[in-house]
């Protein structure tokens, strides 16, 4: 029954359209079977098994805009991962310390229809560990000014409630997961809100504010958010004296060693992230990680500008 | 507050009473999934994906002699107009997850996969490796899990979530008895309507929840709240049996493409 469904099981390679053969069941049956001396054999050629060379990343693709319903949305596919992020506001007293600035929440999560890893019941394992390490990036890479979210100093000042689902998982999660934390975040239309009687701040929709064009709007020019610097990054994993970047989920399966490096546009670390694994690395390799990381987020800078014009045509 | 008008007969979105919304459904949008379909009705999103048939995870839950249906159905945190944080057993989810659930065991041939036997592949060809045959027979209870996730919630998400369930079953290739589709149906302002949105929804009139197997017109999901006199019952429920149907048409029409899409890229 599997044979037949479109999604099929493995990703590239192997038996595909053509039908399957007495040569192609066996390739499948070693790839599932010995998967490292499967991987070693296209890895000798600096080539994996979809073709791509080792330091290639799969097609990434950004669309703005998937759900109308929230302030600032953005779907990114890299190769089959699919994230889908969301960005709501809502309105709250900013606290005593910092009167003004609003804040951000960032959750991550992985639903059940992403992985036939996931159960209902039984988060996966993975996931509150991105959540954290987003939240963690975000947070201190300075992307958001929280001066800029807040609305009446002492009184009244957004919450940036930013949910990301994980639709596809195919490795490189969280790579997948910060740029659609940024394409939101890029897309994110600020509500127009004004006071009522009572001293509340509320939303002010399109049509009320033609209809009696004196509400005064409270934050009439900030309906944007300017970023600072953005934060990109390149999930790679490693193997003997081998760099791949960009992971699908059975590279990430078999070679457990993995390196996230996060830098921002001005070309500056952001993060690094080497969770042990039994690879250890020299800092000629740190360098190389780096560099890659460089080359993914010129990509990546290009990738997010053509969204941001195809959105605004 | 007038949800029919009384002069030109349009509802508050435009539409007219037996109107439905803009139905979309696309099917194989999770790759890792064996079966997956999206489907919108109006601006309700759902996306449905199906893992199975596959060994069954909770032995205490088999049955003998049929496959294990499961399902869950989730909200995410922005799909309605106010971000809310959804604890993931509350008691709506878990209801709904049931309703589906037994909806579509009605329609799958669960009595086609009793335990089988699963042999594991026999490696052959590599020299180092003839001397090891996996050759394990096993016998297996199976399940098939049902995930349904709401992206935007717009009213009728009961129904759109069966109307993507049928569509992903059908993209994994599990043997169906009929496709189900499913339909809302309300009375408001003395006027029985199709499809409601949710504004409508929580208007606090009747809200009739219809689930047939297309091809014999049979029932097996009605659902109804408030208070409604019998006759206009019968008006009501008729309706939504007709946008059932319209529904299972577009989706026959949906699953067509895709086999002649398949057939084109096989070559045949």
């Amino acid at each position: 029954m599997a044979a037949a469904s479109t999604a099929g099981g493995s990703g590239g390679g192997g038996g595909g359209a053509g039908g399957f053969g007495a040569g192609d069941m066996e390739v499948e049956a070693y790839r599932r079977l010995f998967p490292l001396p499967f991987y070693e054999r296209y890895l000798q050629n600096y080539v994996r098994p979809d073709a791509r060379p080792l330091h290639r990343a799969r097609d990434t693709s950004v669309a703005l805009g998937p759900i109308a319903s929230a302030h600032g949305s953005s779907s990114v596919k890299i190769g089959d991962t699919t994230m889908l992020a969301a960005v709501k506001l809502e309105v709250m007293t900013p606290s005593a310390e910092a009167p003004d600035e609003g804040s951000l929440a960032i959750e991550f999560h992985m639903p059940p229809i992403c992985s036939p890893t996931v159960r209902p019941g039984r988060p996966a394992d993975v996931a509150p560990v991105i959540s954290k390490q987003l939240s963690d990036v975000i947070t201190s890479s300075g992307m958001i000014d929280l001066k800029e979210l807040s609305l009446i100093s002492g009184k009244a000042a957004w919450t940036a409630y930013l949910d990301i689902y994980c639709l596809n998982s195919d490795g490189s999660l969280f790579d997948a997961a910060l740029l659609s934390a940024i394409a939101a975040f890029s897309h994110l239309q600020i509500p127009l809100v004004s006071l009522n009687d009572d001293g509340r701040v509320i939303a002010v929709s399109g049509e009320q504010l033609e209809n009696n064009s004196t509400i005064e709007l409270v934050n009439k020019e900030k309906r944007k958010l300017s970023f600072q610097s953005i934060p990109f990054s390149l999930t790679c994993v490693l193997h003997n004296k081998y760099i791949l970047a960009d992971p699908t989920a059975e590279e990430e399966s078999i070679m457990e060693t993995f390196i996230t490096v996060v830098l921002d546009s001005m070309g500056r670390l952001v993060s690094f992230y080497k969770p042990g694994g039994s690879v250890l690395v020299h800092s000629s390799t740190i360098k190389d990680c780096i560099s890659l990381t460089k080359q993914r987020m010129e990509e990546l800078q290009n990738i997010l500008e053509d969204s941001t014009s195809a959105m605004e045509e | 507050m007038e949800y029919v008008d009384s002069l030109t007969g349009f509802r508050l979105d435009g539409r007219r009473p037996n109107d439905m919304r803009q139905i979309r459904g696309e099917i194989g949008v999770v790759a890792k999934a064996d079966g997956s379909a999206l489907f919108e009705m109006g601006n309700t999103k759902v996306i449905a994906a199906i893992y199975g048939p596959r060994e069954v995870q909770n032995k205490g839950q088999q049955a003998n002699n049929q496959a294990l249906v499961r399902c869950e159905y989730s909200m995410a945190n922005f799909s309605t107009g106010d971000r809310t944080r959804r604890p993931k057993g509350d008691r709506r989810s878990t209801e709904i997850s049931l309703v589906i659930r037994q909806t579509m065991e009605a329609c799958i041939l669960t009595h086609l996969m009793p335990h089988s036997q699963v042999i594991l592949i026999e490696f052959l060809v590599h020299i180092l490796l003839k001397f090891f045959m996996y050759f394990l027979p096993k016998i297996c209870f199976l399940q098939i899990d049902i995930f349904v996730q709401v992206l935007q919630a717009d009213g009728g998400t009961r129904s759109a979530c069966i109307n993507a369930a049928t569509l992903a079953l059908a993209d994994a290739g599990i043997p169906m008895r009929d496709i189900v589709t499913s339909c809302s149906a309300g009375y408001l302002s003395s006027t029985p309507l199709l499809d409601l949105n949710y504004i409508e929804d929580s208007a606090g009139g009747p809200d009739v929840t219809v689930g047939i197997l297309a091809k014999t017109d049979k029932v097996t999901l009605l659902q109804m709240d408030a208070k409604l006199p019998m006759d206009i019952f019968e008006n009501v429920m008729q309706l939504a049996i007709e946008g059932c149907k319209a529904i299972a048409h577009y989706i026959r029409g949906v699953l067509l493409e895709n086999t002649k899409q398949l057939e084109c890229r096989r070559g045949i």
